[in-house]
């Protein structure tokens, strides 16, 4: 279907893609702390809420702490709530993190990927987001700065849906500093996509209520058991949010996405950048005549099991890639896509690497070496770490 | 309460801790143990104030430009704002919150500067029931004068007795024009006299009508004569010095005195710096001649400072012992002194060096050791020690309706302590003439809390001064008034502490909307109040504390 209202074209940054998207998904109140990444973000939506462009509350804190508490007090008063973080920033808001799923708020943050220190780095690699796998909030990896636009919308849609809150999350520098040409949506046409939030339950003082209050464990694993359905639910969430913004908007990006994967006898499974260096890789293979394809997991949580083990039923080995480390144990995606394949019979073997931290260049060169190794090796291996110099 | 709700499947629960039924029931403020309290408190600077000037509010006012209404509300604490805005000590600026946060406000200048931009306005005197009772007010010092105008306001006939010439007590006689033009002094003993006070000068009590007299004449007699009698050094060649102060009144109504151009001036507290500062106008080169060292001096650190600017010398650590006279010359006999053991008074006693002596020559020499009342004409009414009055119950003397205030009962002090006598004098009197008790003073809570976040530092606007060479010709005055852009941006730095004024913060901080606003005040509705005390910690100017729950 052919969009009736067009939008404009425009070369941005991933961070102020991000910014443009919070704009378009009209935000009501946004409140964050500035650190390397991610600051271009907020500064941009500061403007804007400076100069009228936006008419959202931008609540100036002192940490990212606050800036989530803030952001839980205005979702839960009724707001669309937006925020953008970074590293140790996110770590620092571990704790409101868990709050904010489990007072069902959908609130959206972008997460630029950046190395924890120390050593002190500024560059990307995963495991500041992956370390909070677990606090109950959706994680989308992005590829490209349109993909980052169209995210935050997306992630309303299917936040306000569920009751869940939302982080998209791109790459430091990679995306966040460079400029691509995108689409700027039409604002009627987002407008038309993503509706006002209207929440069930607010803080309103003429209907008082108590929220967050003590739960006896006669209820608490109920709470919790409903949280987990919202995840089931905001799979096919995902996957509708995603149709109905194609229809709109002309663009899906899948919860993940096989490219050339359908005869592929090795499959690559990455997430974020690296994917795009892995498709040219891909296609030149292909020109060799090798039947090499590629799995981008886009929807990290929740995580789409099924489609996983769908795409890699037939390959006859798998390779992940993890930008990411989780000590003692390997790569945290080679991980998930195991655990994944771990109860079907017939699964391939997987193997783990490790690459790319703290933002060292993942380049066709050290792509087209994942693929050798795992070609020429029949053993899978759990973490083989790539370019370690030793 | 309505009845429980119970879950019996995960369906049937919200998806969130949520109370499905409205949670009004639930009186949070049952979990309090500080309860947030609103009440304006008075601030430390109005507190220190003898005469209980309202400073955050006259300063307010001063900040928005509004002097007239400034200058009226002094005028219900002080008929002398003119006056104490030159020559008070301002203990308001030493207690000022301020002064922890950059520096005190320059309270006494702009009380300088309203009544300055006011000086032509008059107060508007209502039509008052005049009443029978009349009252005599021996003295027109601060006390006096003071009293007077509490008591006129409300109507009673009020007679001020005066042995000088001119009225205004040491205001006149002591205090030097340069330090309080006589200008100002006439129209505000003038705006008082408007009130209906009559003023008889050139009438000693005790001389030209008895005690005894005035008191079966009158249905109460106020005794403000002040203390006047400069004390001896009691040594020998004495009668060669003059009296510092007999000093001071004689150049102050105008007579010529030739001293020379030597001049010792013997003591260290204010009236010796304003004999000093005075002889230096008429010529001379005083030396103050000082037995402890500069930081024992009683005299304010202002007017050491300011006699020090204009060129007086001191001679520390060194006491007379004798005077004599030689080849038309004085001659001084000193001691040197050295510093001690603490006194009563904690600072350190001045011992005598054995054969120290030295001399130093002066062409006079003029003793300012401290003055004490002379009350020889109450002797037979009131008990006396070391010439100060021994206070009765309620400042009544033996004798009913006889009340005594000011420096006379309590020995040399400040104009403002003064003006405060004669301000609870009259209330006292009131209340005799009524046969009531005098009212007990009420005890106030200070507001010494301020956060100081919400402010930003600013200095404190200076005080012009006129440069030294003009100053030490001639009697006017030294400093130069502020100007009006000065007062406004001075008075902008007043925390008005204690006073509400509105800003929000306490409504828009409580995190259980315990806060109601109403018509620019608020308040706190104990039955949610979970007493976390953020409205205290926010409120800038502490008007919301925090108090213990009682149990
Ligand atoms: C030189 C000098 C400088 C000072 N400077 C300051 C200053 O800068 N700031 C400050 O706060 N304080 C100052 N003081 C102190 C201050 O002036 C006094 O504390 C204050 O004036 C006392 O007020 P009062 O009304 O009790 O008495 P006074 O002001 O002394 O007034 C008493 C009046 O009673 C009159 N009187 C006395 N006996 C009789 C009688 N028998 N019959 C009729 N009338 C009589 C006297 O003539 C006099 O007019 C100064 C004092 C001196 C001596
Ligand atoms: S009278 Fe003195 S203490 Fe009172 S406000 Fe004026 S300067 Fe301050
Ligand atoms: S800041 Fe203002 S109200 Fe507070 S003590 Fe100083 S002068 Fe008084």
């Amino acid at each position: 279907m052919t969009p009736t209202l067009t939008g404009t074209k425009k070369v941005v940054t991933g961070n102020h893609a991000v910014s443009y998207g919070a704009m378009l998904a009209r935000v009501q109140v946004i409140s964050a702390y500035p650190i390397t990444p991610q600051t271009q973000i907020v500064e941009l939506l500061s403007e804007m809420c400076a100069n009228g462009t936006l008419r959202a509350k931008f609540i100036k804190v002192e940490s990212e702490h606050s800036a989530m508490a803030a952001l839980i007090g205005a979702a839960s008063a009724g707001a669309r709530a937006f925020t953008a973080t970074s590293a140790h920033g996110l770590a620092l808001m571990h704790e409101m993190l868990h709050w904010a799923a489990g007072a069902r708020l959908p609130i959206v943050m972008a997460d630029v990927n950046r190395a924890m220190g120390p050593p002190w780095s500024v560059w990307t690699d995963q495991n500041d987001s992956l370390s909070q796998r677990d606090v109950g909030w959706m994680q989308v990896y992005c590829e490209s700065n349109q993909e980052v636009l169209d995210t935050v919308i997306q992630a309303y849609k299917v936040a306000e849906k569920v009751l869940m809150p939302a982080m998209l999350v791109l790459d430091a520098f990679v995306l966040s500093h460079t400029a691509e040409q995108i689409e700027i949506p039409n604002q009627t046409l987002v407008d038309q996509y993503l509706p006002p939030y209207q929440p069930v339950y607010k803080l309103d003082v003429n209907d008082p209520r108590s929220f967050g209050a003590l739960a006896p464990p006669d209820v608490y694993m109920e709470l919790r058991y409903k949280m987990h359905q919202a995840m089931e639910e905001a799979l096919t969430e995902w996957a509708k949010a995603d149709e109905e913004y194609y229809e709109l908007f002309g663009r899906r990006y899948g919860l993940i996405e096989p490219y050339r994967a359908d005869d592929a006898d090795l499959i690559l499974v990455t997430s974020g950048t690296v994917t795009s260096t892995a498709r040219e890789v891909i296609d030149e293979l292909r020109a060799e005549g090798r039947r090499v394809g590629l799995l981008k997991i886009r929807v990290l949580r929740p995580f789409p099991a099924q489609l996983v083990r769908e795409a890699l039923a037939d390959a006859q080995k798998v390779a992940v890639i993890d930008r990411n480390i989780s000590f003692g144990m390997g790569g945290i995606f080679a991980q998930e896509i195991k655990s994944a394949l771990y109860n079907t019979h017939d699964r391939p073997p997987i193997f783990g690497f490790v690459a790319g931290l703290g933002g060292r260049d993942i380049t066709p060169k050290v792509i087209q070496e994942i693929i050798e190794y795992t070609e020429s090796h029949d053993e899978p291996e759990d973490l083989i770490w790539v370019g370690v110099k030793r | 309460m309505k009845k429980p709700i119970v879950f019996t499947s995960e369906r049937e629960m919200p998806p969130m801790a949520v109370s499905l039924a409205d949670m009004g029931h639930n009186r949070t403020g049952s979990w309090r143990y500080l309860r947030p309290v609103y009440r304006e408190k008075i601030a430390p600077c109005k507190n220190a104030c003898p005469v209980g000037n309202d400073i955050p509010r006259i300063l307010s006012l001063v900040s928005e430009g509004r002097y007239e209404d400034a200058w009226r509300l002094f005028r219900e604490t002080s008929p002398l704002p003119g006056v104490c805005g030159r020559v008070c000590y301002h203990p308001c600026e030493s207690f000022c919150n301020r002064k922890n946060f950059d520096e005190a406000l320059s309270i006494a200048s702009l009380e300088r500067f309203v009544a300055d931009a006011c000086f032509d306005l008059e107060d508007r005197i209502p039509e008052r029931p005049k009443r029978s009772e009349k009252i005599a007010i021996v003295g027109s010092g601060p006390a006096g004068l003071t009293c007077a105008y509490f008591l006129a306001k409300d109507g009673y006939a009020v007679t001020v007795f005066e042995a000088a010439s001119q009225p205004g007590g040491m205001l006149r006689l002591g205090i030097p024009p340069y330090r309080l033009p006589r200008e100002v002094l006439d129209r505000e003993i003038e705006l008082i006299a408007r009130w209906g006070v009559e003023f008889r000068t050139n009438t000693k009590i005790g001389q030209d009508i008895s005690i005894e007299k005035l008191w079966e004449q009158h249905d109460a007699v106020f005794i403000a004569t002040g203390a006047h009698r400069g004390r001896a050094l009691n040594i020998p060649g004495e009668e060669l010095a003059i009296q510092g102060l007999e000093f001071l009144k004689a150049v102050n109504v105008g007579k010529t005195i030739a001293l020379g151009k030597q001049v010792l001036i013997i003591g260290g507290g204010n009236t010796a710096m304003d004999c000093a500062r005075t002889a230096l106008r008429l010529g001379a080169q005083p030396v103050v001649v000082y037995r402890r060292t500069r930081d024992e001096m009683p005299a304010i650190a202002e007017e050491i400072e300011e006699a020090e600017h204009e060129g007086v010398q001191f001679e520390f650590l060194a006491a007379p012992v004798a005077l004599r006279r030689l080849n038309g010359k004085l001659e001084v006999q000193c001691i040197r002194m050295q510093l001690g053991e603490p006194d009563a008074s904690g600072r350190r006693r001045p011992v005598p060096i054995p054969g120290s002596d030295f001399i130093m020559r002066a062409d006079a020499v003029l003793k300012a050791v401290g003055e004490e009342p002379e009350l020889s004409f109450l002797s037979e009414h009131v008990e006396t020690s070391e010439g100060i009055v021994i206070e009765r119950a309620h400042g009544i003397l033996e004798r009913a309706g006889i009340f005594i205030g000011g420096d006379a009962q309590t020995g040399p002090s400040t104009v403002a302590q003064a003006m405060r006598s004669g301000k609870e004098t009259a209330q006292a009197i009131k209340s005799f003439l009524r046969g009531e008790r005098k009212p007990k003073p009420k005890k106030l809570e200070e507001a010494l809390r301020v956060n100081f976040s919400y402010f930003v530092h600013q200095p404190r606007v200076p005080m012009p001064h006129m440069p030294v060479a003009e100053r030490i010709t001639n009697f006017s005055e030294t400093k130069r008034a502020i100007s009006s852009e000065r007062a406004r941006a001075e008075a902008q730095r007043c925390f008005s502490c204690g006073v509400c004024n509105s800003c929000d913060n306490c409504w828009v901080f409580c995190p259980d909307a315990a806060i109601t606003r109403i018509d620019g005040t608020y308040e706190v509705n104990y039955d949610f109040c979970k007493g976390c005390g953020v409205c205290a910690e926010e409120c800038p100017r502490n008007v919301i504390s925090l108090v213990e729950e009682e149990l």
